[in-house]
């Protein structure tokens, strides 16, 4: 499902995807991780519920740039709309039974690897 | 056999395994009270059992696929009567540990279409039983 998602995100011209936290950063960069699974929300193994974060990374060395980058990544429509990006293959080719961008609870400074970044939290719920 | 959490009882509608698509499932036998408090009943309500019924509750997710749940239980089964089979214990067949509960339902209502934006599409159905309700242990 994570590689599902990165692929998804990948459509977004000019944005990287990361499958797993990486070392080093590229911004712009979206890294998708897992926060938590529900199982057991029907018999027989019948739906479990995962939640996943995607947290788009842009450098902010200038940055009024950055935040510009952003409002396109956040924004719901668009070639550069995240929510938009995922949403499009809503079955992650046959990895699930659907999906939904639930919201982008957080926006704000990032550090890694002793650099700041800004970047945006996506909540993804993934129905399988 | 112990106590046991449940995971994964198996649920079917007229033979066909629904289970992947239930998250609960309840089936509830009762009796009627019959009054037959009398002078003699020193003060005190007395009642004896009267006619038997039952009915089955199920929180289905619903699916429009081609086999998918919405399609075995959907409108056109409304006014009819279905199996439901159900077997406790988290099992897949009739053992001691596992009973497996037949009863023919009257599908008194369904609700085809449920659910608020951004939510899972589910729906619950309560349906009374018609005639014996039966367990199998083998």
């Amino acid at each position: 499902m994570r590689t599902a998602l990165a692929t998804s995100l990948r459509t977004i011209s000019g944005l990287r995807a990361s499958e797993e936290i990486p070392d080093q950063v590229s911004p712009p960069i979206a890294v998708v991780s897992l926060n938590n699974i529900d199982y057991h929300q029907a018999f027989a193994g019948g739906l479990t519920i995962y939640r996943f974060t995607v947290r788009v990374i842009v450098g902010r060395a200038a940055e009024r740039q950055a935040q510009r980058y952003l409002d396109a990544y956040v924004f719901p429509t668009g070639a550069s709309s995240v929510k938009s990006a995922i949403e499009s293959n809503r079955t992650l080719g046959g990895a699930c039974q659907d999906l939904i961008v639930e919201s982008m609870p957080n926006i704000g400074s990032i550090t890694v690897n002793e650099n700041e970044y800004l970047a945006a939290e996506f909540s993804v719920t993934i129905y399988a | 056999m112990a106590k046991y959490v449940v995971t994964g009882n198996t649920v079917s509608f007229n033979g066909t395994d629904i289970s992947a698509s239930v998250a609960r499932a309840e089936l509830v036998i009762s009796s009627a009270e019959v009054d037959v408090t009398d002078f003699a009943s020193g003060g005190w309500t007395e009642v004896v059992g009267g006619l038997k019924s039952g009915s089955v509750s199920l929180d289905l997710h619903a699916d429009f696929g081609a086999s998918g749940l919405s399609t075995l239980i959907g409108e056109a089964q409304v006014g009819t009567l279905g199996t439901v089979t159900i077997i406790a214990g988290n099992g897949t067949a009739a053992s001691s540990t596992t009973p497996e509960y037949t009863a023919v339902c009257l599908v008194s209502s369904v609700t085809p279409v449920a659910g608020a934006v951004g939510d899972l599409s589910t729906f619950s159905v309560t349906w009374p039983t018609s005639g014996e309700i039966t367990k199998a242990t083998a």
